[in-house]
């Protein structure tokens, strides 16, 4: 069904500098997908898994410009010659990011969508839209906004978008990344139905536990290779351990930990009467109660909905017409004055950089106190503290996801602000990266901060959290 | 290179429209106290020019900055403007479009000047405050209020206004595409992105 | 920016978006070009009235309520206001109701349309008039765009907020705003325009190759009175008149 042989492939791309320089994507890589068959691709950011997803569907190199050796043929059909569109009606593609993979604005449209382009009569689509429909239990999805949803019903439509029009071959590329554990079940739940259907999957993903009960093979890539080949079998009878040694995310599900009640002492941070609603919406939280102990770092976990974002927002001030009182060290914070309590690194950290390198976007932190002749000297500090002072010249924007991050993060801890809020800080990120996230988070709790983090991801919570707030829409 | 606009050019020029759109939008919301009304236009070409140079460095084909001008035509007649708009904003795409042609698409300094001619589609915005006025609607006002007021009425907002508020548009559209030139190389070049 | 959105949920909407479009035309042609004597203040009459019908339909009770108020105050404001004040004032009120006036009601029915066609219908109905690809791809890309620019742009703004960026102080000054303002939202639009249009062309978009559309695009009776209608109000406009 899908064939690569010797295929190598680099991008063609600008540096920083301006110049024409080429990244790997994959080298060498000789591997064969069955009809029918389930098959995840694994390993760390760059190994070159998403790059075969997408020669599977002609992104590469119809797309993506590169240069192309080997010889790639899906479905009897040259990748090379034939175009995104002759793959179209064979291959179909899901992607990571809900904001930016629907062509329409509502969702009997998107469904439509890919079977429109490929003429198909519109009784027939019609016909196939309630059918999948029906197999995904998605009627209410149905007619609805696409910018209504959440992201994991978002993901979902993805998905059903692909299934109208009945391609033999699914792809997937970090699917999950925006998921909360409910969505991923969800997610789980549509791949086990294709794989019933002799649909032939492919899964590029981070994410391994809700996918090794359904994978036939598991690949394991590096530096664009096939480095191991894991049948199905073999897989289920692994442990975590044995993951974690390939630098891989875990085999199976792991468990929140149990909420610690935190213990009662003086200065911690104290919420009382939080109460927040958003106009024409039931979101929004009530929380008569919350105490976070100070210069630890406290999980925040919940299911989507359950008023963490929410939360967040009142914490940082950027919600001012909040109820309440929250006080910290000694003092109460009024809503005006807790953007200089609590700083946000937000989940896409793309909107928080503004400024043309990576110094100048940690000055733009600098309080105003601070005089005139130290604010360079403390920026630069900072910098030093978290490894970026030789990207200080750098644009942010040139920078790897991670050191974006790194770069938001000293634009929070330059600010001085005692208390730092992570939202999602490892989303779509490797085993690799996770664990850097991790440690730099423990970092800043023994540099004195006291650090929240919402997040839905199991393995960071037990990695690092001293402390466990769950959020329900009953207790908030 | 192939000179047909594909798939991709046309999401491109539907992407750019509307982030274009939408600044010139803020600009003109923030911007609509009366006394602002005789340069807002030229400020909206000013900021709006800054995502159009972006969108000039994604455009290598002729036919792009057309499609744009068309479509903002269509989103200011579909706003309830005086159908005039239309021709006006698909000739200042068009015009634009032929003249960067000549350039080749890629000299900074004629993409410009290009900027300043697309940023005339900014005219049929501010259609209804001009030759509304010297139609039917004067000549009803003239039986009620005597032709002196009429007379000051016209002065203030005279035809020849219109061609004032051209040429400040189009100055406007030059600076911003300055401006512009200044963002790209300091942000996007030197992030790699453009 | 909610331009052909799902505004009303689970509604119907009643005219073909090419009647619309028609309409549109002709309410401004008529609102643009008449007086206030006459057969012509008849016409404007009947124009101004066909939005506050329509808003009525697709029950936007409170949209019509507003809209038939300001039409009544500039009623008000031309008829009485005008006559009976004098100079600055006068001037002032002419300036602001002049204009407005005039692009009231096509604005009206402009909102209408928008509330009331969603991007579907629309592409359709450009579909059935023999628009090209050309246009009719980038116009819903477009309208798509909006609601994910309003998103980033949420977004951008509450992080200035966050870093404590405003008009005033040390990160002041407007040039600097908008600077911090558009740069990202332009990344932002870079990034997910490439990312779109991977996705639009593996669902097989193919500008040029013909497509089938689902939604019902189809002139009823409706459809045909108001075209009627219409070709009738621009038969007076540019013949009779």
């Amino acid at each position: 069904m899908i064939k690569l042989q010797n295929v190598s492939f680099h991008y063609k791309n600008t540096d920083a500098f301006g110049k024409l320089q080429k990244t790997r994507g994959i080298d060498d890589l000789t591997l064969t997908v069955e009809k029918g068959a389930f098959v995840v691709l694994a390993g760390d950011s760059g190994c070159g898994k998403t790059t075969v997803t997408r020669l599977i569907n002609g992104l590469v190199p119809h797309y993506y410009d590169g240069e192309l050796s080997g010889t790639v043929s899906v479905c009897g059909l040259d990748v090379r010659s034939s175009g995104i569109g002759d793959l179209a009606p064979h291959v179909g593609s899901v992607f990571q990011n809900p904001r930016s993979q629907f062509f329409n604005v509502d969702t009997t449209s998107e469904l439509a969508f890919a079977s429109e382009n490929l003429c198909t009569p519109p009784d027939e689509i019609r016909k196939n839209i309630r059918r999948v429909a029906q197999e995904m239990h998605m009627d209410e999805l149905m007619d609805r906004s696409i910018f209504a949803l959440s992201g994991g019903e978002k993901q979902k439509v993805a998905c059903a978008s692909v299934a109208v029009s009945e391609p033999e071959i699914m792809v997937l590329d970090e699917p999950s990344s925006n998921l909360d554990a409910a969505g991923i079940e969800e997610l789980a739940r549509v791949l086990a139905l294709w794989k019933a259907k002799g649909k032939t999957v492919v899964v590029a993903e981070h994410r391994l536990y809700y996918l090794t009960g359904l994978a036939d093979r598991l690949l394991l890539l590096r530096d664009g290779k096939l480095v191991e080949e894991i049948p199905g079998e073999q897989l289920r009878s692994m442990d975590n351990a044995q993951a974690e040694a390939r630098g891989l995310r875990s085999f199976t599900p792991i468990a929140m930990p149990e909420p610690e009640a935190p213990s009662a002492e003086k200065d911690a941070l104290v919420c009382e009467g939080l109460d927040f609603h958003y106009k024409h919406s039931d979101k929004g939280i009530h929380i008569p109660y919350l105490h976070i102990p100070r210069g630890k770092i406290t999980a925040i976990v919940g299911k989507n909905g359950a008023g963490k974002s929410t939360f967040a927002r009142v914490l940082c001030g950027l919600e001012k017409k909040a109820k309440g009182t929250v006080r910290f060290g000694g003092r109460e914070w009024k809503s005006k004055q807790r953007p200089d309590l609590c700083y946000m690194i937000m989940q896409d950290v793309n909107h928080q950089l503004f400024t043309d390198s990576v110094l100048e976007e940690v000055m733009l932190s600098v309080p105003e106190t601070v005089p005139e002749g130290e604010r360079e000297a403390l920026a630069r500090q900072v910098l030093d503290q978290l490894d970026l002072l030789p990207l200080a010249d750098i644009h942010p924007m040139a920078l790897s996801g991670g050191q974006k991050q790194r770069v938001a993060i000293a634009g929070g801890v330059v600010t001085g602000n005692p208390v730092l809020l992570f939202d999602e800080p490892t989303s779509g990120l490797d085993y690799k990266h996770m664990r850097q996230v991790a440690a730099l988070l423990r970092k800043l709790r023994d540099d004195g901060k006291t650090v929240l983090v919402i997040t839905h991801d199991t393995e960071l919570v037990r990695e690092i959290a001293d402390c466990v707030v769950v959020f329900s829409k009953e207790t908030t | 290179m192939e000179n047909k606009l594909n798939t991709k050019d046309l999401i491109s020029i539907g992407i750019f429209t509307a982030l274009y759109f939408v600044v010139v939008m803020i600009v003109a919301f923030v911007g609509y106290v009366p006394i602002l009304m005789v340069i807002m236009p030229a400020l909206c070409a000013l900021f709006g020019a800054i995502p159009f140079m972006l969108f000039l460095t994604r455009t290598k084909k002729f036919g792009m900055v057309t499609i744009m001008g068309v479509l903002l035509a269509l989103l200011t007649f579909l706003m309830g403007r005086p159908w005039p708009c239309l021709p006006i904003g698909i000739a200042a795409g068009l015009l634009a479009d032929l003249y960067l042609k000549g350039t080749g698409y890629n000299s900074v300094k004629k993409s410009t000047f290009g900027c300043g001619i697309f940023s005339l589609w900014l005219l049929g915005m501010a259609l209804p405050l001009f030759f509304g006025y010297h139609d039917a609607y004067l000549q009803s006002l003239r039986s009620g209020y005597g032709d002196a007021y009429v007379e000051t009425l016209t002065r203030l907002t005279p035809d020849w206004m219109f061609w004032v508020l051209a040429v400040t548009i189009f100055v406007g559209g030059l600076l911003g595409g300055l401006v512009g030139t200044k963002i790209l190389k300091k942000h996007f070049v030197k992030a790699g992105m453009a | 920016m909610q331009f052909f959105q799902y505004g009303n949920e689970g509604y119907k909407s009643v005219l073909d978006p090419r009647t619309k479009l028609l309409l549109l035309i002709v309410i401004n042609v008529v609102i643009i070009g008449t007086g206030f004597t006459g057969t012509d203040f008849l016409l404007r009459i009947v124009c101004a009235a066909i939005p506050l019908i329509l808003f009525l339909i697709i029950r936007r009770t409170r949209t019509a309520l507003l809209y038939g108020l300001v039409c009544l105050a500039m009623f008000f404001g031309e008829a009485v206001l005008i006559p009976h004040t004098r100079g600055v004032l006068n001037l002032l009120i002419v300036i602001t109701l002049g204009p407005f006036s005039r692009i009231l009601v096509g604005y009206a029915f402009a909102y209408y349309m928008m509330c009331s066609t969603t991007v579907s219908e629309f592409v359709t109905a450009m579909k059935r008039m023999h628009v090209p690809d050309q246009i009719s791809i980038p116009l819903s890309v477009m309208f798509r765009f909006f609601p994910t620019l309003a998103e980033e742009s949420r977004a951008i703004r509450d992080a200035m907020r966050l870093r404590g960026i405003r008009l005033r102080g040390k990160n002041g000054g407007v040039m600097k705003q908008i600077e911090y303002e558009v740069v990202p939202l332009m990344m932002s639009t870079l990034r997910i325009g490439d990312e779109l249009s991977a996705a639009s062309l593996t669902k097989g978009l193919n500008a040029g190759k013909p497509r089938t559309h689902i939604c019902h695009v189809k002139m009823e009776l409706w459809d045909w009175a108001l075209v009627l209608l219409s070709l009738g109000f621009l038969f007076y406009m540019l013949v009779l008149r």
